[in-house]
C-alpha cells in the first residue's frame, strides 16, 4: 500500500519537476503589476475630456 | 497373504491369521492371547480390556506411507509415567512389517532396522547423536514403560508386563529412530515422523460428536 | 478382523472427588489431568474418581477469552478449545503473563494458541529438529525450514493458572524453560522441563480477527498493544520497494535536468551599458529600448554587473510587455565592499547580481530602470544591464531529489523503530 502510494507520489513529483523546468518557474518574489502606463494618456481609464463634469449637460435644473 | 482358518484353543471361536507373518494374536471372543507355532495355537495369556483411549487409528485402517498403501494388523498399547501410547503395527504392499507409533496424535512410521550400532542404554543419553545411513539422530526422549495390552496380530509374542526403556531420536529432516530395550539385544527401528495429512487413513474410529 | 463395526468412542464425565461435580471430558482417552470444572482441583483423569493430583489454592482466577467447548474452524480444520493455562515469566523484576489454549481434533495433532497483550500465535510442535543441535543453548541463531531465526528470549516459565484437561502433566507452579527464536511472522520456541527433555514447536502470528472469524466468538479480540516478537512488520516489504523506487524516480529526474540543461539555451535579448550618479538630487528612472522575448513562456534572467567598489546601490527592475502592459518587477540591493584586516583580506557581496523571472511569456518587452545610491560622496557607477532568455537552473532537480528522499527515508525511520520496539522486549533490548 505504502509502495504503490510512493509510486503516485513519485509519478506526480517527477511530473511537477518537468513541468517546472519546461515552464520557467523560479522562487523568486517579485511584483507582477498590469498595464504600466508609459504614460498618462496611455491609461484607458485616465483623463478625457467627457469626464469633465461641469460641461455636461444636467438636465436643466 | 495367506489366511490359515482355526479354532482359538481357549474358547474354540472362529480364528484366523490374516498375515502369515504374525506370531500371535487375540481371539476376538475370549480375549486370549494366542500364540502359534509349527504345529499348533497355544494359549499364553489373557488381555484385559485395553485402556480408555483416544487414538483414531483401529486395527483395518488403511493409509499410505511413501508410495505404498498399508493396513493396520495388530496393536500394542503401553503405558509410562505421563500416560499411554501405541505401537500399531502395519502391513505394507509387498508384505513389510512396520510400526505406526501414536502418542497423543503424534505420529512416526519406522521399520526393523537390522545390521547397526545400536548404543546401550546408558550411551545414549538425552542431546547425544548417532549417524545411521548418513543421517544424524539426536537423542529426544528416554521413556519407562510397560505393556498395557495388545490387539491384532503381531510379528511376534509379547505380553510381558516389565517395565521397559525406550529411546527415540529425531533428525534435521523428520527421521525417527526409536531404540526398545526390552530384549537383550536392543531392537532398532528407523523411519520418519508424519502427519495425518500424508498418510491419508481410511477406515479410522469415530467419536462422539466429532 | 471386526474393528470395522466398533461404535464410536464416547464422551466420558469425571466426579470430583473434592467437591463432587461432573466435568465432561473432551479428549476422550487423551486426557491425562483434567481440571474440575467447580472446584478447579487438578484430577487424575485415568484415576478421577480416586486421586486429587493437585488442590486449588491461588488466589488467582482467570476466564479464557475463548470458552471452553468452543469450536471451529482454524486453517482450514476443525478444533475444539479443551485447555487452557495461564503461564508467567519474570524479567528485570517485572512479571508477564500470557494465555495458552490447547486446541484438540481427534483426527489431527494436538494444536495451541497463544495470546498475549492482544498478539496471538497459532503452535504446533516440530517434527523435524532445527538446525544449530537440539539443545537450546546461549543466543546464536537458528535455521529451520530454510528460515534463519533469531534468539530472540531466554526465560523460565512458570504455570500459574489450569483448566480444562491435557494430555499430559499439569501442576500450578511447575517452571520449564523456555526460549525463543524469532523470523516475523514465525517463532521457534523450544521447551525444556526439569528432566532435561527438549520439546521445539514452531508459532505463527495471527490476528485476533481471524481467530475470531475462524471460532464464530462473540465481540471483539482484545486489541494488541505493543509490537510481538513475531508480529510482522508492516514496513519491511515496503520499505526495500520504495528504496528500489526511489533509485528510479532519481534516475528519471536525472535525465530530465539533462534535458533541461541541454535544451535551456539561454538567449542574450537585450544587454546595454548605464551610468549612474548619486549625487545627482533626483531618483534615476530611465526606460530600454524594446526587445524581443522568443519561444515559449520561460524564465528570464537579469543581470545587473556593476564596477561597484566599497559601494551599494538599489536598482529597481520593471520589466514591461509593450502589447499588454503586464510587468514583472524585482528590487534588487547590489553591493560590494572589501578590505584587508589583520593581514587577512576580506570581500563582502558581489559587484554582479542576477535575479531570474519565473514564467514569462513571449512578446515584446522593454526595462523600466530605477537606480538609488549609497553614499553621496560616492564615485558615479557604471553598470551593465542584460537580459537572458531561457535559462536553465538545477534548482528543481535538487528539490525533486529531496521530495523523493523524503517518503524513503520516513519509511525506513519507522520501520527501525517498529523493529527498535519489538527488540526492546527481547532479552537484547
Amino acid at each position: 500500500m505504502m509502495a504503490k502510494l510512493y509510486l503516485l507520489y513519485g509519478i506526480v513529483v517527477l511530473g511537477l519537476m518537468g513541468t517546472a523546468e519546461y515552464r520557467g518557474w523560479r522562487l523568486t518574489s517579485f511584483n507582477e503589476a498590469r498595464t504600466v502606463p508609459r504614460s498618462v494618456r496611455d491609461n484607458p481609464g485616465s483623463y478625457r475630456p467627457v469626464y469633465g463634469g461641469f460641461r455636461r449637460f444636467t438636465g436643466g435644473k | 497373504m495367506t489366511s490359515r482358518a482355526a479354532s482359538c484353543p481357549n474358547c474354540g471361536a472362529p480364528l484366523s491369521y490374516r498375515w502369515s507373518s504374525s506370531v500371535q494374536t487375540v481371539c476376538e471372543y475370549c480375549h486370549s492371547i494366542v500364540v502359534r507355532t509349527d504345529v499348533d495355537l497355544k494359549k499364553v495369556g489373557q488381555v484385559a480390556d485395553l485402556p480408555y483411549d483416544a487414538s483414531p487409528i483401529q486395527l483395518s485402517t488403511e493409509g499410505r506411507y511413501g508410495d505404498k498403501g498399508f493396513v493396520v494388523a495388530g496393536r500394542i498399547l503401553y503405558q509410562y509415567e505421563q500416560g499411554t501410547w501405541n505401537e500399531w503395527r502395519i502391513v505394507l504392499d509387498g508384505g513389510a512389517d512396520g510400526w505406526l507409533s501414536d502418542a497423543q496424535n503424534a505420529l512416526t512410521v519406522s521399520f526393523l532396522t537390522k545390521g547397526l550400532n545400536i548404543p546401550t542404554e546408558a550411551q545414549a543419553a538425552l542431546g547425544r547423536s548417532f549417524e545411521w545411513h548418513g543421517t544424524r539422530f539426536t537423542v529426544m526422549s528416554r521413556t519407562l514403560a510397560h505393556y498395557a495390552g495388545v490387539e491384532g496380530e503381531l510379528p511376534f509374542e509379547y505380553w510381558d508386563k516389565t517395565d521397559v526403556t525406550f529411546i527415540d531420536l529425531r533428525s534435521e529432516s523428520a527421521d525417527f529412530a526409536t531404540i526398545d530395550y526390552s530384549d537383550e539385544t536392543p531392537a532398532l527401528y528407523i523411519g520418519k515422523a508424519v502427519d495425518f495429512d500424508t498418510l491419508r487413513l481410511k477406515n479410522v474410529r469415530t467419536f462422539e460428536g466429532w | 478382523m471386526a474393528a470395522q463395526g466398533r461404535p464410536p468412542v464416547s464422551v466420558r464425565s469425571v466426579n470430583c472427588p473434592n467437591c463432587g461435580a461432573a466435568t465432561a471430558v473432551r479428549t476422550f482417552g487423551h486426557a491425562v489431568n483434567v481440571v474440575c470444572q467447580s472446584c478447579r482441583s487438578i484430577l487424575d483423569a485415568t484415576n478421577p474418581g480416586v486421586t486429587i493430583l493437585q488442590r486449588y489454592t491461588e488466589a488467582m482466577k482467570e476466564e479464557p477469552l475463548i470458552p471452553l467447548g468452543t469450536r471451529g474452524k482454524l486453517l482450514e480444520t476443525e478444533y475444539e478449545v479443551v485447555g487452557f493455562q495461564v503461564r508467567q515469566i519474570v524479567v528485570d523484576g517485572v512479571s508477564y503473563q500470557w494465555r495458552e489454549y490447547l486446541l484438540f481434533n481427534p483426527y489431527r495433532e494436538f494444536r495451541y494458541l497463544t495470546e498475549y497483550a492482544g498478539h496471538w500465535n497459532f503452535v504446533a510442535t516440530l517434527n523435524a529438529l532445527p538446525g544449530g543441535g537440539p539443545t537450546p543453548e546461549g543466543a546464536a541463531a537458528r535455521s529451520y525450514g530454510g528460515q534463519r531465526y533469531r534468539h530472540f528470549q531466554t526465560a523460565v516459565a512458570k504455570t500459574l493458572f489450569v483448566l480444562g484437561e491435557f494430555p499430559w502433566q499439569v501442576r500450578v507452579g511447575d517452571t520449564t524453560t523456555g526460549v525463543d527464536y524469532v523470523a516475523p511472522p514465525l517463532m521457534l520456541s523450544a521447551e525444556v522441563d526439569s528432566d532435561k527433555e527438549v520439546t521445539w514447536s514452531l508459532s505463527r502470528y495471527t490476528s485476533g480477527d481471524e481467530i475470531w472469524k475462524g471460532l464464530s466468538l462473540p465481540g471483539k479480540p482484545p486489541r494488541p498493544d505493543g509490537v510481538f516478537a513475531d508480529q510482522p512488520s508492516p514496513f519491511r516489504g515496503a520499505v526495500g520497494t520504495m528504496w528500489r523506487r526511489a533509485a528510479l524516480f532519481a534516475a528519471i529526474a536525472m535525465v530530465l535536468w539533462i534535458a533541461h540543461l541541454v535544451s535551456a539555451r539561454g538567449r542574450q535579448s537585450f544587454a546595454q551599458n548605464f551610468a549612474f550618479d548619486p549625487k545627482s538630487p533626483q531618483d534615476t528612472s530611465l526606460v530600454t529600448p524594446v526587445f524581443e522575448l522568443d519561444g515559449r513562456p520561460s524564465a528570464v534572467e537579469i543581470e545587473t554587473a556593476t564596477n561597484l567598489d566599497n559601494q551599494w546601490m538599489f536598482v529597481g527592475y520593471a520589466l514591461v510587455n509593450e502589447e499588454t502592459g503586464q510587468a514583472f518587477e524585482v528590487a534588487r540591493d547590489v553591493s560590494y565592499y572589501h578590505g584587508v584586516e589583520d593581514g587577512e583580506s576580506w570581500t563582502e557581496g558581489s559587484p554582479t547580481d542576477t535575479v531570474a523571472l519565473p514564467t514569462v511569456p513571449p512578446g515584446r518587452y522593454f526595462l523600466r530602470i530605477e537606480t538609488e545610491g549609497g553614499d553621496l560622496a560616492a564615485a558615479p557607477m557604471r553598470y551593465r544591464v542584460r537580459v537572458v532568455r531561457d535559462v536553465s537552473t538545477s534548482l528543481w532537480f535538487v528539490v525533486a531529489l529531496v521530495l523523493i528522499a523524503v517518503p524513503p527515508i520516513l519509511a525506513t525511520w519507522r520501520s527501525s523503530k517498529f523493529e527498535h520496539r519489538r527488540w526492546q522486549e527481547s532479552d537484547h533490548g
